[in-house]
């Protein structure tokens, strides 16, 4: 009753609002009576069947996403910094970018975890899941630990760039240093954005997601382009969006420069050839020396090393002790 | 080793650790309030196939056409307990389509075949209209698209089946393209006790 | 679908409900909404109101003048000048009444909670159910309400919305017959998942029965031929279960549950024979 009468009367104030003639919408439907038939009436012992009710999250695929992200990191670490070879990070990056781009379609990913992380921060209101916090915190971990080796082969969209990089040309370095300070002013708006008041927050690392319409095969369609023109580009500039735009990566970079082992060119037997620096198409080796906070420990300097090529030649050569 | 790569090691140490510590921080303040968790959820008091008095409008189709996933992550849901359990059902049958021999619609709504009829209970042996029948869909076929719920809205049916967010199937993605979608701001993003 | 009449009377009498309409002898129009019972002139005057204990959802005139309302779990019966006179219960097997007939020693409630009709003697002694053939419980009634008619010989018309029929009962409960079947095109059959949802009977045994979705009055003669649409397009799409009542004129009397006011139809004189 007093529910109709509130109808009622928002009715009238509709009414006298609007000036428009009766208004359908605010009908309030009675059910005086339980018009839905009871199991003893149906009869013949039935019985309420349960309702499809909307199930949690499947936690196995949490549960997997964290564990592979890490045993990636692990992998990529042992890859690049023990093993030292080019062609196990490359099959590392063809997995990630089937499983995490293709395959789970590219979310939940640390880029775009920043975002709910900070909105978390601030709006008392809002909470991330245990394994969106995970899934945020660990390759800063491991950035710490080996460096950026989540970019190495992990990320799905370093991978997919990593696996198009075919005729790489150097970028000056000064514009490439100008260039990656694009990566903090996106930082910067991301958060922004995110800690807006709810209805006017938006994601707009996710929003303008270069690739993950490619990852599904679907999506606005200059976004679908801009992934292309990324790929495109990238053949031949290595890794546009890490070097330049991605905002994770500007935090990747503050912790891989305290980073436990990073990648490193054996510094041993230098040649100073200087091979390495021209096989980088990141800018990240200065002086025969890996940068630490813009390696994506790809690999290409061992390949192009005369002195590790001479070494994996002994090893293999020498009979196991 | 020299003294300042020393101390240039002991300054990394520190400033690793310090981070570190940081990160496990930062892990905790989000711990402590990640036991209930946002996802997104469609308001059926909004959504214009559900929302009473929204008579003689088109159905919206947003959630099958526009999730991300290939089946999209939205079902149509029938509550039992509110079900009439109709001989002819509007949302099962396509009640304006010609009526054939058996005195029953000749078509049926669903674009996907989804929704599966059955007489329950006491059968009667001589005149099916006299049954009660269950109309359960199936969600592995079922797209989201609304039609069904449209058709069992108040008045001209009970209004017991509504659209719902399957969260084991959904991406949770920040930018939802459905709710993007949404001509009506149905779909929400709310926390749930029950994710 | 030609009216020739087409006025609404009662209209901002009711601001939540309007349930059901009757008529008496005189032509007088009663109406019960919200919690009362209206008394309106043939004219479309009110003449008399006053306040139900419950919500009224149906109502009904006997020969001596007195009103009876149908309410949840009891019948308030009140005389001409709307003075409480009787109320009756029946504890544990009436449920919610939504139409009444009263013919001669004979008082029909329909129970909705139940989905049967009870038939009482006019002291009130529960004689037999009406309807409790159907093994299901009663009428199909996804709509809510189950409505009926007495004709001159004394047989009860049912609506069976849920089957798409009109039923015929004896007062014994035997069934006579039926008449109907769905269809969603000809307007012929019956629509949607349950109609008509209600039906009354003129004064040469026609039977004018309200449809929802979309809600449309009809006209079949005694025998079950359709005969025609009488309007569907005069009320708002989500009209439902609206109350008749016909006069002796053949005047159609709508309570039209969304604006609130009844609607007195009457047909032009070349389509009634």
């Amino acid at each position: 009753m007093v529910r109709s009468r509130l109808a009622g009367l928002g009715l009238l104030l509709l009414l006298s609002l609007s000036g428009l003639p009766a208004v359908a919408q605010q009908v309030e439907y009675e059910r005086q009576v339980d018009v839905a038939p009871s199991e003893e009436s149906i009869g013949e012992g039935y019985v309420t069947p349960e309702v499809q009710r909307p199930r949690p999250r499947a936690m196995h695929w949490q549960v997997a996403d964290v564990v592979l992200l890490g045993l990636a990191m692990l992998a990529a670490a042992w890859l690049a910094l023990k093993s030292r070879r080019r062609a196990g990070l490359v099959a590392l990056s063809i997995v990630c970018v089937a499983y995490f781009g293709f395959y789970r379609e590219g979310c939940v990913c640390p880029i775009g975890s920043i975002q709910n992380v900070a909105v978390a921060l601030v709006d008392p209101a809002y909470a991330v899941p245990y394994y969106v916090i995970a899934i945020f915190v660990l390759p800063l971990v491991a950035a710490l630990f080996f460096g950026r080796v989540f970019c190495s082969g992990v990320c799905a969209l370093g991978a997919i760039q990593e696996l198009v990089v075919l005729k790489p040309v150097n970028v000056p370095p000064r514009l490439d240093r100008a260039l990656g300070w694009l990566k903090w002013v996106y930082l910067g708006l991301a958060v922004v954005f995110a800690v807006l008041p709810a209805a006017m927050r938006d994601f707009v690392i996710c929003r303008f997601d270069p690739f993950v319409g490619l990852f599904r095969f679907t999506g606005e369609a200059w976004l679908l382009i801009l992934g292309g023109v990324f790929l495109v580009a990238g053949v031949f500039v290595g890794r546009p969006y890490c070097r330049w735009l991605c905002p994770y990566g500007a935090l990747l970079s503050v912790f891989s420069r305290y980073a436990w082992r990073s990648f490193s060119i054996t510094p041993d037997r230098e040649l100073d050839c200087g091979l390495c620096t021209d096989a980088c198409p990141y800018g990240a080796i200065e002086e025969r020396r890996a940068v630490r906070t813009d390696c994506f420990a790809c690999g290409r300097c061992y390949r192009s090393c005369p002195v590790h090529h001479a070494d994996k030649a002994d090893d293999a050569a020498r009979p196991a002790a | 080793m020299s003294d300042e790569r020393s101390r240039r090691e002991v300054l990394g140490t520190a400033a690793r650790g310090a981070a570190l510590v940081g990160l496990a921080g930062l892990t905790g303040v989000l711990a402590v309030k990640a036991n209930k968790t946002y996802a997104w959820s469609i308001d059926i008091t909004k959504c214009v196939n559900s929302k009473l008095g929204a008579l003689g409008v088109d159905v919206c189709e947003a959630c099958a056409t526009d999730c991300v996933l290939t089946l999209s992550a939205v079902r149509a849901v029938n509550e039992f307990s509110e079900c009439g359990r109709c001989y002819i059902c509007p949302a099962y049958y396509d009640i304006t389509s010609a009526v054939g021999p058996d005195g029953l619609p000749s078509e049926k709504l669903c674009p996907r075949d989804a929704i599966e009829r059955e007489a329950i209970g006491w059968i009667d042996p001589d005149d099916p209209a006299n049954n009660f029948y269950e109309y359960t869909i199936d969600e592995k076929l079922c797209n989201g698209c609304g039609r069904c719920v449209m058709e069992c809205k108040e008045p001209a049916g009970l209004g017991s089946i509504r659209l719902e967010v399957r969260h084991n199937v959904c991406l949770d993605c920040n930018r939802c393209s459905i709710a993007t979608a949404c001509p009506e701001e149905a779909y929400e993003r709310d926390a749930l006790s029950t994710v | 679908m030609k009216l020739e009449t087409n006025r609404a009377i009662a209209s901002n009498q009711f601001s939540e409900a309007l349930r059901g309409v009757a008529l008496d002898g005189e032509g007088r129009v009663y109406a019960v909404g919200d919690s009362s019972v209206k008394v309106f002139s043939s004219e479309g005057e009110l003449v008399r109101q006053w306040k139900t204990a419950l919500p009224g959802q149906c109502v009904a005139v006997d020969d001596g003048g007195r009103i009876w309302v149908g309410e949840f779990e009891q019948v308030e019966i009140f005389d001409a000048e709307g003075r409480l006179a009787d109320t009756w219960k029946d504890a544990g097997r009436l449920g919610l009444v939504t139409s009444i007939g009263i013919r001669d020693d004979d008082v029909f409630l329909a129970d909705a909670t139940a989905r049967w009709i009870r038939h009482y003697n006019r002291v009130g002694e529960f004689l037999n159910n009406i309807g409790d053939r159907h093994r299901k419980g009663g009428f199909h009634i996804p709509n809510g309400v189950v409505d009926f008619a007495i004709d001159a010989d004394g047989i009860l018309h049912v609506a069976n919305p849920g089957m798409h029929r009109v039923e015929r009962y004896k007062p014994d409960g035997e069934l006579l017959g039926h008449f109907g079947r769905f269809d969603g095109r000809d307007p012929a059959g019956f629509p949607g998942c349950c109609n008509p949802t209600n039906l009354a009977l003129d004064s040469s045994g026609r039977v004018v029965v309200s449809e929802k979705a979309g809600p449309r009055i009809k006209v079949y003669d005694p025998d079950g031929e359709f005969l025609e649409v009488v309007t569907d397009d005069l009320f708002d799409p989500a009209a439902k279960n609206m109350d008749l009542a016909v006069d002796a004129g053949g005047r159609i009397y709508v309570a039209d549950p969304v604006a609130l006011e009844i609607r007195v139809l009457s047909r032009r004189a070349e389509t009634v024979p």
